[in-house]
């Protein structure tokens, strides 16, 4: 086709000023994408008319503006529908994108590092809660276990103690052991004897303590005891005292004796005193 | 020109409205916003809805820009068109007759010597104005008809009483003397 003719046919400044039917429009379109020409006279009439346009230029109110800066919404990224080659940029390189690219890994790296300081410090005092707990769980299990063994003692010299027809006899020492202090208990009906040692004085591994029923002015074993080693529980002793008018404690070989070594007599007591 | 060496930029301003950027509609304000509101206030002629409608015309441009092909035309041009056509189109639905629309030569003359006075005088502008006046007065006059005021070429030719042939033959006339005053 003649393209200075259609250049000079009028439709080219017709499109310009918007007075064509749409089929024209887009034939111009078409061809100005074809022909260098049409392209170049379509530019030159344009860049006419943008600065006729101009001559009659009038500064708006700044409401506009200021409307428009709180109505529009910046910084959200739409897709373009065109795509087009991104423009190369004379008045910027690429160190500021370079940079950004350093921040934001510094910052990830800071951030990473940060979280496992903080993940290192949780564990740490993790442990540290474990390892107390593990001690405190220990300690409460041993005193669980003391106070077991206490309460089944309590548990016994209740049932003992709680038997119809049973006395408790306090017995004092004399001069060799003047603090001492201790408690005899007698169930005649079931003839059970017991001692609660509240007091005495110690003795060598080779000696016990030995308690005596006096009966018709004769001495009657009534078994031996320990002092001090299971303090404030009474010992229930392995003998059967039928008969007694009082009780004497004395300190005998380990075993126990026959019969009583009077030089070594603690306290003595009667029965119905 | 000026315009001519933006050619360049103006590719890097459209690729950074497209990704919503704030400064740079700010720029695209700033360098057009003068223009279109001319434009449009020359189509309406009424203040308040030449502000409305330049508004109207921003937020059509934000949203439409990802239609706009640079292929086919100038960026300015594109966006003189939108608000053309928006202001058109209001103007349209504001009034019945079209005829109304129409100033004639001497309120033009009275409304650009108005705006000469009272509007901050851009030197860029004042050197486009002494080249517009020497314009044809009857050839700027069918610009303005069919630029501003959206006739086509039949109507303008009923307008101004002339042959369809004679109103083609003007067009044309009056856009290459138009190139030709800018190109010197």
């Amino acid at each position: 086709m003649n393209v200075t003719e259609y250049i000079a046919s009028g439709i080219l400044e017709s499109y310009v000023l918007g007075a064509v039917s749409d089929q024209e429009r887009r034939e111009v379109e078409c061809l100005s994408s074809i022909y260098p020409e049409i392209r170049q006279e379509l530019d030159h009439l344009s860049t006419a008319l943008e600065q006729y346009a101009q001559a009659y230029s009038v500064e708006p109110p700044a409401s506009v503006k200021e409307n428009l800066l709180k109505q529009l919404d910046f910084e959200k990224p739409v897709v373009p529908a065109v795509v087009r080659p991104l423009p190369v940029d004379p008045w910027k390189n690429g160190s500021p994108t370079f940079r950004t690219t350093w921040l934001v890994a510094a910052s990830v790296g800071i951030l990473v590092l940060g979280f496992a300081f903080f993940l290192v410090s949780q564990l740490r005092t993790n442990q540290q809660t474990v390892a107390s707990l593990r001690t405190a769980n220990d300690s409460l299990k041993s005193e669980v276990q003391q106070l077991h063994t206490q309460q089944s003692l309590a548990e016994q010299s209740l049932a003992l103690l709680s038997k119809p027809g049973m006395r408790a006899i306090e017995l004092r020492g004399n001069d060799k052991a003047p603090s001492g202090r201790m408690l005899v208990f007698w169930n005649a009906k079931t003839r059970e004897v017991a001692v609660e040692v509240q007091s005495l004085p110690p003795l060598r591994p080779d000696q016990q303590y030995q308690l005596w029923s006096l009966a018709g002015g004769q001495p009657i074993d009534a078994g031996v005891f320990e002092a001090g080693s299971t303090n404030l529980a009474i010992q229930r002793l392995n003998r059967t005292i039928d008969r007694a008018d009082a009780f004497a404690v004395t300190v005998e070989k380990r075993g126990g004796s026959p019969t009583p070594t009077l030089s070594t007599l603690l306290a003595m007591s009667p029965v119905d005193a | 020109m000026k315009r001519q060496s933006s050619l360049v930029s103006e590719s890097v301003l459209l690729e950074k409205l497209i990704r919503r950027d704030q400064q740079a509609f700010q720029w695209l304000y700033d360098q057009y916003s003068a223009a279109l509101y001319g434009v449009v206030l020359r189509i309406v002629r009424d203040d308040e809805q030449a502000q409305d409608l330049l508004q109207d015309i921003f937020v059509k441009i934000w949203k439409n820009l990802d239609a706009y092909d640079a292929t086919k035309g100038r960026l300015f041009t594109w966006m003189l068109n939108v608000s053309r056509n928006t202001a058109i189109d209001a103007l349209r639905a504001r009034k019945t007759q079209p005829s109304g629309a129409i100033r004639t030569d001497e309120e033009s003359v009275h409304i650009v010597d108005r705006q000469h006075h009272t509007e901050q005088p851009n030197p860029d502008h004042i050197g486009v104005q002494e080249v517009v006046n020497r314009l044809r007065p009857d050839r700027k006059q069918l610009i303005d008809l069919v630029y501003f005021g959206g006739y086509t070429h039949e109507e303008a030719a009923e307008e101004l009483n002339l042959p369809l042939g004679t109103v083609k033959t003007r067009i044309r006339a009056a856009l290459q003397e138009l190139k030709q005053l800018f190109k010197s």
